[in-house]
């Protein structure tokens, strides 16, 4: 058998495009605004997932993606690979986080309080079709309160940690520059823990959603409660040539850790990403607190659910099995036709193999 | 009344974009001809502290827009997030004037007003998130 090698797809390949590009017609810097100021949960789930901080980016790339997902991530991150990257930032600590919304539903007086911030969390989900009847939907303003909120928040874990109920963690004095990062090399199994929190950060939050949720359904070590949640905004800082640390500006980021009640002690699991993405945060953390001792194959465990919740990545690979196929299905249907003809089959002759190799 | 170094950076690069491009515009005719070192865009990688178990690890990247400019023995620094080439080097550009000591009441006043609305503006977001607090009542 030989490959065979075929022409003539030009043309139709080209229309297709203009196919798909002529539904969604122009893109104008307007519609990239609209985008950017009526979606910011759909901007930031896009800039989470492309591991890259830029609304304005992210809302064309959604616009010109007509709002697939994949597609603007895989945009925003063929589009980075274009970039230098000039530094690296200070990191960012928890207590230092300018704070919108922070909740624990383990402990209900936490020091600082609850505060819920924007959320529907509480809310009727009533989908308002006046506006479809010519109707305008204008939501109530916000009563602010006469005294500001304090910007910085307590950690819940230290004030945990001071009533012995979880360990303090050390200090992790790896230089900013020398952290693992998973975009310059690659993931080797067991992960650090520096490429595991990275890897999640910018995960594919309906990937970390399904798998976290089998966690949390029992197909996992412990169920989760909510330690600690935060939508924030972090400081990026950054070093003048002349020494000076400074902020060149603040990025919205979410945080969650979650606990297990299992045993002696409490567990803390961990996630974060940019952007404000509770769902995602929440799995993930989920996911990290559940991976210790997980078994092989599992939903939870390290290797199983990195893999699984690269969205460029997974998607890229279902996508290829659009593209022609032709010969290897022809050799397997060859294959075939040859076991039926001798009465032997594939599965008797292959030794057992991992399900991924 | 000058300010920390740190806190005028800061400032500026959170300065309103358009404020800051005219204003920077101005200032040009107090300096001298400036030599530009670089003007870009690019990436800051932002790392985070894990509270689980202390771990530094990389949230994801940050495009910033960055600006060097010299004048004689004289420079000027800007990073601002996003994408705006001119905003960072207006920014630059208040920098170089404060070093060199061109314009200096004029830089100082600017960032002052600049400061003053960042603070209503975070005081602002601030009293409405408060609004937010759970005043919970125990049965």
């Amino acid at each position: 058998m030989a490959y065979v090698a075929t022409r003539g797809g030009e043309q139709a390949i080209e229309q297709a495009e203009r196919l798909f590009r002529a539904e969604m017609g122009e893109i104008t810097p307007e519609r990239v605004a609209e985008i950017k100021t009526a979606l910011p949960y759909l901007i930031d789930r896009v800039m989470g997932e492309a591991s890259l901080y830029d609304e304005d980016l992210a809302a064309l790339a959604l616009a010109q993606a007509g709002g697939d997902l994949y597609e603007a991530v895989l945009l925003l991150r063929a589009w980075r690979t274009t970039q230098p990257r000039l530094h690296v930032a200070r990191p960012i600590e928890q207590v230092t986080l300018f704070t919108h919304r922070r909740i624990s539903a383990a402990f209900k007086d936490i020091p600082g309080g609850q505060v819920l911030g924007p959320t529907l969390d509480y809310s009727h989900r009533i989908i308002a079709t006046d506006v479809l009847e010519g109707a305008r939907y204008v939501p109530a303003p916000v009563t602010p309160s006469a005294t500001p909120a304090p910007a910085h928040q307590p950690s819940v874990a230290a004030w945990q940690a001071e009533n012995d109920l979880v360990e303090m963690p050390g200090f992790d004095e790896t230089a900013p520059e020398d952290i693992p990062d998973v975009t310059r090399e690659p993931v080797l199994f067991p992960a650090t823990r520096a490429h595991r929190l990275q890897s999640l950060a910018r995960a594919d939050t309906g990937a970390t959603l399904a798998l976290g949720y089998a966690a949390m359904r029992g197909y996992g070590q412990a169920h989760p409660t909510v330690n600690e949640l935060r939508l924030c905004e972090a400081e990026i800082i950054v070093t003048h040539p002349k020494g000076t640390a400074f902020s060149a500006g603040r990025v919205k980021v979410s945080q969650a850790e979650v606990v297990s009640k299992k045993g002696d002690t409490l567990e803390l699991g961990f996630a974060a990403t940019l952007g404000w993405n509770e769902v995602k945060c929440i799995s993930a953390a989920t996911l990290d607190l559940n991976s210790k001792g997980a078994p092989k194959g599992s939903p939870t465990e390290e290797e199983f659910y990195l893999y699984h919740t690269e969205g460029v990545e997974s998607s890229g690979f279902c996508i290829h099995f659009k593209l022609p196929h032709y010969v290897t299905f022809q050799s397997s249907l060859d294959a075939m036709r040859s076991a039926k003809k001798t009465g032997t089959t594939a599965e008797k002759t292959s030794p057992s193999k991992e399900p991924a190799q | 009344m000058t300010h920390p170094h740190n806190l005028c950076l800061t400032t500026l690069a959170r300065s309103d974009a358009c404020a800051i491009k005219t204003f920077g515009e101005g200032l040009l005719d107090h300096l001298d001809p400036v030599e530009v070192l670089s003007s870009r865009t690019g990436l800051v990688m932002l790392p985070m502290r894990d509270t689980a178990q202390g771990t530094g690890f990389h949230l994801g990247e940050v495009l910033v827009s960055e600006a060097h400019i010299r004048m004689g023995a004289h420079e000027g620094y800007g990073m601002r997030r996003g994408r705006d080439l001119e905003a960072a080097m207006a920014m630059a550009l208040v920098d170089l004037a404060l070093d060199a000591g061109r314009a200096v009441a004029d830089c100082t006043a600017f960032v002052s007003e600049q400061a003053k609305m960042q603070q209503a503006q975070d005081h602002d977001t601030l009293c409405r998130i408060e609004a937010t607090r759970v005043d919970m009542e125990t049965f």
